[in-house]
């Protein structure tokens, strides 16, 4: 899915990568993600939530 | 929280301890480590350990009335270690060699009165140590009692061979002489070891030890490095401590199980290989029944007396401050019990992991997506799914139904027929309590949440007239028995056999009952499921060692998948019998790894048909059950709440829906983030029709991928990816 072409539905913009800011377990950290460059909108892929997301969370729950 | 409030649950604990022959033994010698050192032929590094103990080997290792053999935890398994044989193995053996300290000399001088053993060990300590010690003795030469024992020469060999370390003019003896107190005046301290009845001066520089001050002898040879190290104190210190003997006691509980231990003959210890044999056979007990008994205590590889102290440093630590270290763990732990079970000491693990996660809740430093599925389900029971009534047309019942949330989630159609036969078998007098028993919030360590769980169940019973609860789940029981001592209780099996209840359908012919974690101290509800799987034909057989658990309790679910379905797997290699439960999670965990398994409502009220219901259609199920039974019992309308997107229809893959049951995502948290997505626009949209809808419930955020599908019907959509995440984003910073 990280190759498909999406769009914001409601800006009608293509995605561009920005760096955002994430939050877990009361750290913050930022890092590039694809973003409606007019809204914001955030696109998570799949690839990104089960992989290194899911490795940041859990070194993050387990300190 | 203070340190003794984990290790309360720790404290009797002996893991780690000195084993019962070491505590025993006058010299405190760490048997278990000595004999692992002999078996491995380490004779050099065996001989230094027993010299260091008893610091002289020779002597002690022939005179030591061996305390050690009785308690030798080998004696009814081929009889106990043959423990002195191996100290002269080691002393055969080991390439000796008699070392002193590298320290520098010191000014004060010390008397010893007596060159028996006792006083020769004390001397050589503070020899070695580099005080100017002087042994007075009335015999010719040293050795005490021991001068008329015909194998003095050995002795007097040993212990020329350890004054050989003591460096010239630090020990001088002075033979054939009565010492007076005058003559001692002199010196800075003075030790008395004159044997049975010998002289002895007490107070301030005077100090005693051995048979002259009512120890034996070797307790008195073991006191030698002990007085060196007191009358060093009072030397620098001018404080005088008592001299004592090692702690050791005739007899300590330090008994381990040793299940499955093959016994053993014994080996000579004259050669080699004989000796090394000989301490094979020693067990090196130490108990780890509790780490034995669990998978989960097994991965982690930490000893309780650690795990207590780990708590207890979490609950200090702030993170993101200071660390915490045992967070996976906490949550890993399922609070099956069995730890506690075969404890031979009442420790209880599960219980300090359960303070530990309350504490967590409190302070808001475990990780709320651990539980917040589960504490979302026990809101919906406790909830909109909960009921509470009397028999239709009366105020008060002697008997309320109280099948617990997950049974009517399930198998709904044996909570109906299950209170239906309880009404009929106590004459009309059973009204109905669904809702929750309030487990989850104790296993997310979420106190206040299962206190106002059980202060409005307290609130129904007592509104029912006090009735007495008949209960299908053992954790219920469990749960109710701790936090409502108040309510009678018996089990609906118990009601089922005394009735005499008909199965509606063959049983297994042969089967193992596989019993509950929460049951395992219940032996009337074990053996009210016994008697009817009997009594509907079933030969049974009980599974080896006992039920293990089946990994549901604890909801480890989230934070350990892995181990979530290791401890199911292990549970359902039991027995190769299919199994008996009488619980619908076990039933659920068993089903789902393709145990033949059935629950034995079943077999009295008919099989519930069919796959197991999803996430989603356990909530439909609790809700159709309130509903059709609240009509037709007491005529009751009950509506359940409706949502926009119930009508949503998501056409969702197999292997999609088993990665939700896996990972708890419910179909309803998809349709709600579509609904939203398709009424609001907050999408995105891909190649070929796809869109992307997300939803932030509670702490967790899910992402559906996701495009109508073509049928015409606009509520109709397919799907082709769940996922989700626990971080939040800020949003996007501009740059």
């Amino acid at each position: 899915m990280d190759g498909m072409n999406w769009k914001c539905f409601k800006c009608g913009e293509t995605l561009v990568k920005k760096a955002v800011v994430f939050e877990y377990m009361n750290r913050s950290f930022s890092h590039e993600v694809p973003v409606c460059p007019k809204c914001g909108k955030v696109f998570i892929s799949e690839e990104l939530a089960e992989g290194r997301m899911a490795e940041v969370e859990a070194a993050l729950e387990d300190k | 929280m203070q340190l003794t409030d984990f290790t309360q649950f720790t404290g009797s604990c002996f893991n780690g301890e000195p084993a019962s022959c070491a505590c025993a033994c006058p010299f405190g010698l760490d048997v278990r480590g000595f004999a692992e050192k002999c078996e491995k032929g380490r004779w050099n590094a065996a001989w230094k350990a027993y010299k260091t103990a008893v610091v002289f080997p020779a002597v002690v290792a022939d005179l030591c009335p061996a305390p050690c053999r009785e308690h030798c935890q080998r004696a009814d398994l081929g009889g106990a270690v043959d423990i002195p044989g191996l100290e002269k193995a080691a002393i055969r053996f080991a390439r000796k060699k008699a070392e002193g300290y590298n320290v520098p000399p010191r000014t004060q001088t010390v008397a010893v009165v007596g060159a028996g053993a006792c006083g020769l060990s004390a001397a050589l300590n503070l020899a070695l140590k580099k005080y100017a010690v002087t042994v007075f003795d009335r015999l010719p030469g040293w050795g005490g009692s021991l001068r008329d024992d015909p194998r003095f020469g050995e002795y007097d060999e040993e212990f020329r061979f350890q004054f050989s370390a003591v460096k010239e003019g630090f020990c001088s003896f002075v033979f054939e002489h009565e010492v007076t107190e005058a003559e001692l005046a002199p010196f800075d301290a003075v030790y008395f070891a004159t044997g049975e009845g010998g002289f002895r001066l007490e107070g301030g520089k005077y100090f005693s030890g051995g048979p002259c001050a009512g120890w034996s002898l070797m307790e008195g040879i073991a006191m030698g490095p002990e007085a060196s190290k007191v009358i060093e104190a009072f030397l620098m210190t001018g404080r005088a401590d008592p001299i004592l003997p090692h702690e050791h006691a005739a007899h300590c509980d330090r008994y381990v199980s040793h299940r499955g231990v093959e016994p053993a003959a014994p080996s000579e210890t004259e050669t080699e290989a004989g000796a090394m044999a000989e301490a094979a056979r020693c067990m090196k007990c130490d108990c780890t029944d509790c780490i034995d008994s669990c998978i989960m205590l097994q991965h982690y590889r930490k000893k309780p007396h650690g795990l207590a102290r780990e708590a207890y440093a979490d609950s200090a630590a702030a993170p993101p401050i200071a660390t915490q270290s045992l967070v996976r763990q906490t949550y890993s732990c399922t609070n099956c019990g069995r730890c506690n079970a075969v404890c031979p000491t009442n420790a209880n693990l599960g219980a300090m992991f359960m303070l530990s996660r309350s504490d967590r809740f409190r302070r808001n430093t475990g990780p709320k997506a651990f539980h917040d599925f589960w504490l979302r389900e026990m809101d919906f029971s406790a909830g909109e799914a909960a009921a509470a009534l009397a028999p239709k047309g009366k105020e008060t019942c002697s008997y309320a139904f109280f099948p617990g949330c997950r049974l009517g989630m399930s198998a709904p159609g044996l909570v109906k027929k299950a209170y239906r036969f309880l009404q009929e078998a106590t004459g009309g007098d059973t009204g109905l309590m669904l809702g929750c028993c309030g487990v989850p919030a104790l296993w997310a360590g979420d106190l206040e949440r299962l206190q106002s769980n059980i202060d409005r169940l307290r609130g129904d019973w007592e509104r029912l007239g006090k009735p007495t609860l008949v209960y299908a789940c053992a954790t219920c029981e469990r749960t109710l028995r701790e936090y409502l001592p108040e309510i009678p209780l018996v089990s609906l099996y118990r009601k089922m056999a005394e009735a005499g209840l008909q199965p509606a359908e063959p049983s297994f012919g042969e089967a193992a009952v596989f019993d509950p974690c929460a049951a395992r101290e219940d032996s009337e509800l074990r053996g009210a499921v016994r008697d009817l799987a009997a009594a509907a034909g079933t030969a049974l057989t009980e599974i080896g060692g006992g039920s293990r658990c089946c990994g549901f309790g604890g909801h480890i679910q989230v934070p350990n998948p892995e181990l979530f379905q290791r401890f199911g797997e292990e549970a359902a290699a039991g027995a190769e019998a299919p199994y008996v439960v009488y619980c619908i999670n076990c039933r659920e965990v068993f089903r789902t790894r393709g145990k033949e398994c059935r629950h034995i409502l079943e077999t009295y009220f008919g099989s519930e048909e069919g796959p197991l219901p999803s996430i989603l259609e356990k909530r439909h199920n609790a809700l159709v059950l309130k509903q059709e039974l609240l009509k037709e019992e007491w005529d009751v309308d009950f509506t359940p709440e409706t949502q926009p997107w119930d009508a949503l229809r998501l056409a969702i893959p197999d292997e999609l829906r088993e990665k939700m049951e896996r990972t708890l995502v419910s179909v309803a948290d998809l349709q709600e983030a579509v609904w939203h997505a398709e009424t609001g626009g907050d999408k995105l949209i891909g190649d070929d029709g796809w869109r992307l809808a997300s939803l932030v419930k509670s702490v967790v955020t899910y992402w559906v991928q996701y495009r109508p599908s073509g049928e015409g019907d606009e509520n109709s959509f397919e799907v082709a990816a769940v996922y989700s995440h626990r971080m939040k984003w800020r949003g996007a910073e501009i740059r």
